[in-house]
């Protein structure tokens, strides 16, 4: 039997539940992934910038997407206490020749995340981040791993 | 530097049929667009000639991106309806399609990603273009992005058996990705993009895209600003993971584009936060 694999978009949020993987491709946009390991339920939501400037679109921005993600989690029945949260992405272009915001998207959109899962106290496990790799996420719903695919190299990450 | 690799690259770059081939009538269509003389009736007559072009344009004329709402029943409409610049854009989707939308394995690119890349770099050149009154290059940039990294198609299957010798000599030279391609395999992809263009003889502003996007500080004067919004339009939709392949992010922002393009931090940031409908409309055309 295939175990469905679900690919989530830029400024995309998913929902599923064990055995689904959840995949999503990243630059400078950060992963998000929390798992509830009691009923085997996690989500990702795939964020493009730290702070939110449009309300029609909580999925795009750091601030509003975890808050998101964190409700309709809770709307599956799911409970804080057994929630974590893994995350991935975060690059940066290698070198810039400009004092351009725009290279530290990927350092504010990891700063911001993190500090909004502090806010709700979904304890963070594990971080793959920052450097100038894109990313190749899968958060497999089955038990809440996640593989990191970043320049030819892969990484899991257990913790749950 | 792997001799034997560089070696192989340059045997393939010599024999010309070996690299990626491209009908002539779509050359013909470039460089007629920029005769002020030429006539829409021997550009209709020129594309009608192949079949199988005409009825992908016919089928792209007529996407939502294209269009804009009014159906395009032949050639001579396209033309009429569209303008010779947007039907010269159609032409080129629909001739490079089949060399780009496939797996590029030594980028790690999966069939598609590289394909998507490249039309959402087109697009988001052309809207900086036309936002920023350059309604001039809003052409040009758009088929410069569609083929920018057309030399990764040839270069996969070497970058294959040396990219880790290529990340390596990025990070301990802290050099690009492409000076490091230069560096362990002879060539890098901008170079031999140069080459397929040349062998197809599209106009020079087009190769200088493909020979520059990554190194724009270099590019010749009179092609900086085209230059410019294509390596501006390709980082943006990198860092927004759009077809970010093996390379990642290993390349450098320039500061001499972005002063060239005449963006502030704000624009740029604007255009990146429209990567996800960047998206949506270049899949109406894939």
């Amino acid at each position: 039997m295939s175990i469905e694999l679900v690919n989530v978009g830029v400024a995309q949020l998913k929902i599923a539940s064990s055995p689904v993987i959840l995949r999503t491709i990243l630059g400078s946009c950060v992963g998000i992934c929390i798992y509830d390991r009691n009923k085997k339920i996690g989500g990702l939501a795939h964020i493009l910038l730290s702070k939110s400037t449009n309300p029609s679109q909580p999925e795009k921005f750091a601030d509003t997407a975890i808050p998101a993600l964190i409700d309709q989690l809770l709307k599956q029945g799911c409970r804080r206490e057994f929630m974590s949260a893994k995350i991935a992405g975060g690059a940066s272009m290698f070198k810039f020749t400009s004092q351009t915001p725009l290279g530290l998207i990927g350092e504010h959109n990891v700063a911001m995340t993190k500090k909004v899962l502090e806010e709700k106290k979904i304890p963070l496990l594990s971080e793959d981040t920052g450097g100038s790799s894109g990313r190749v996420i899968d958060f497999y719903l089955e038990d809440g791993r996640l593989k990191v695919k970043a320049g030819g190299h892969e990484e899991y990450y257990y913790k749950v | 530097m792997h001799e034997h690799i560089k070696e192989r690259i340059k045997t393939v770059i010599t024999n010309l049929t070996a690299l990626p081939s491209m009908p002539e009538v779509v050359t013909r269509i470039i460089n007629m667009v920029n005769d002020p003389n030429v006539d829409f009736k021997v550009v209709a007559h020129e594309i009608s000639q192949d079949q199988a072009i005409t009825t992908n344009i016919l089928k792209l004329a007529n996407s939502a991106y294209f269009s804009k709402g009014k159906e395009i029943s032949s050639i001579d409409k396209a033309l009429v309806t569209l303008g010779m610049k947007e039907v010269k854009d159609i032409v080129v989707v629909a001739a490079t399609k089949q060399i780009l939308d496939k797996p590029i394995i030594g980028y790690d690119l999966p069939k598609g990603e590289l394909w998507k890349h490249n039309v959402a770099v087109a697009m988001l050149a052309k809207r900086i273009a036309l936002d920023k009154k350059k309604r001039n290059l809003a052409d040009l940039v758009f088929t410069g992005g569609i083929i920018h990294d057309v030399g990764k198609t040839v270069l996969a299957l070497y970058v294959a058996s040396t990219f880790k010798d290529i990340i390596q000599s990025t990070i301990e030279n802290q050099i690009t990705f492409a000076q490091a391609e230069q560096q362990i395999m002879g060539f890098d992809h901008q170079e031999i993009g140069q080459i397929i263009l040349k062998k197809w003889k599209f106009p020079e502003v087009l190769q200088n895209i493909v020979r520059y996007h990554h190194d724009t500080d270099n590019a010749p004067e009179a092609d900086i600003e085209a230059v410019s919004i294509v390596h501006i339009a390709n980082t943006i939709c990198q860092m927004a993971g759009i077809g970010i392949g093996g390379d990642g992010l290993y390349y450098e922002l320039s500061g001499k584009a972005i002063e060239t393009a005449g963006l502030d931090d704000t624009e740029l940031q604007y255009y990146y936060s429209l990567t996800p409908e960047l998206l949506k409309q270049a899949r109406q055309i894939m």
